[in-house]
């Protein structure tokens, strides 16, 4: 038990323990009486790009996640050019950059082998995009640090979370927490709703939706160069009769549908891994967030990583003639060979 | 019934009902990856990786029932 006593993780995880109840007790609640930590479905605009004043519809609103995006890209691109000067033995921060993108390939020559000097550079982008987003994302204070502001009835449609869990009973019931931090500016009094400086592009329909239109884009593209106008004898296959026309129906839609898949797949997770963690700071704050938190930094690169492969497969299928043209890499989709990652 | 029962009720039901298959799913997922793993361990990173890769595809189902669900019950859409 001494023992135990000694080991640093253990004091580092018993000290977040006893402060975390300890403000507990004290009353410092992150949900309670005035204070409202909030997320919301859509992202909140900060100001309006086309010139007209606040409150009325704006024609091109400037985001948060619009300046989030931006933020990445900064960092991507800040990461790009401090490498400019590769270095043929490589130390330090361009170890951790080419064992990233190294991995990432060959993973990728694994689903295909011929194409993949052509196809990688769409899936890495979506890839190392969305990883840096999403675990930037994770930064405490990236969706809680922002201006406040009135609501009104015209921000009816842009309910906040925050606010239907300040009305629950529990809520209610459990009335009376201090108000330590409502003199800080990052919480905001009744009446006033948090609009956040920053908020995780991934948690915008909009980002994910405009990602997954260039993937789709890309896959159609690439299909079209590799098999020119046979292409389209996938979709619109007239010479094996009925049930040529019926398959090629439905891969028509399943084509469709990849883009709303592709968009609610990551935006789902992303949104919803920001809602549990809100709803799990709202039930028991400090602790219970912790393994949910640790859940999200684990989704947050898994879902970075699906899109990226789910694109280069459906690539990889894209330029594989439908009626078995190229026999060398028809069946190879997902069957790479057992000693080529890892 | 009236609007909010009925939302709570439906928001219950969609990240329950969501949550079947998804579950059953990634129970087969990881079923088959342990068993191949227990049968080939050399390629047991190799099966790591496609196992992780089905786990969050069964997964973002469950996802889509949690966020549309979350979306009926607080009243969004």
């Amino acid at each position: 038990m001494s023992r135990l006593l000694q080991n640093r993780t253990v004091q580092i995880l018993l000290g977040i323990i006893v402060v975390g109840l300890l403000l507990y007790f004290l009353g410092v609640k992150m949900t309670q009486g005035e204070l409202r930590a909030f997320i919301s479905a859509a992202p909140e605009p900060l100001f309006c790009m086309s010139g007209q004043p606040a409150g009325t519809t704006c024609a091109i609103p400037f985001t948060n996640s619009l300046l989030m995006t931006l933020v990445v890209d900064v960092i991507l691109i800040a990461i790009g050019l401090s490498l400019a000067r590769m270095q043929l033995i490589p130390r330090g921060f361009q170890n951790i950059v080419e064992m990233a993108v190294e991995g990432f390939y060959n993973f990728a020559q694994g689903i295909d082998r011929n194409n993949v000097k052509k196809f990688f550079p769409v899936p890495a982008t979506i890839f190392f995009f969305f990883l840096i987003a999403n675990l930037v994302a994770l930064i405490p204070g990236i969706g809680s640090i922002g201006l406040c502001e009135t609501t009104e009835g015209g921000h009816a449609k842009v309910a906040s979370i925050a606010t239907m869990l300040q009305s629950a009973p529990v809520a209610q019931a459990d009335a009376g927490g201090s108000s330590i931090f409502t003199g800080l500016p990052g919480f905001c009094g009744a009446g006033h709703r948090l609009i956040p400086f920053l908020r995780a592009p991934a948690a915008d329909l909009n980002v994910t939706f405009a990602f997954a239109l260039v993937a789709v884009f890309m896959v159609e593209l690439f299909g079209i160069q590799a098999l020119g106008a046979n292409y389209f004898t996938r979709f619109f296959n007239f010479k094996e009769g009925g049930l040529g026309v019926f398959v090629g129906l439905i891969e028509l839609v399943s084509e469709v549908s990849r883009i709303v898949s592709f968009a609610f797949r990551i935006f789902g997770n992303i949104f919803g891994g920001e809602v549990i963690l809100a709803v799990m700071a709202f039930l028991f704050p400090y602790i219970l967030p912790l393994p949910f938190y640790g859940f999200e930094v684990f989704v947050a690169m898994i879902q970075a990583f699906i899109f990226a492969v789910l694109t280069l497969v459906f690539m990889s299928n894209a330029t594989v003639d439908p009626h078995g043209g190229h026999p060398e890499h028809g069946s190879a989709e997902l069957e790479p060979e057992l000693h080529g990652a890892h | 019934m009236d609007e909010t029962s009925a939302r709570l009720l439906g928001m219950a039901l969609a990240i329950g009902l969501g949550a079947i298959g998804p579950g059953a799913g990634i129970g087969i997922v990881f079923s088959g990856a342990v068993q191949a793993m227990g049968r080939n361990p050399e390629a047991e990173g190799l099966i790591r990786t496609y196992m992780f890769l089905g786990f969050a595809l069964s997964e973002a189902l469950f996802i889509f029932a949690l966020v549309f669900g979350i979306l009926i019950g607080f009243g969004i859409i």
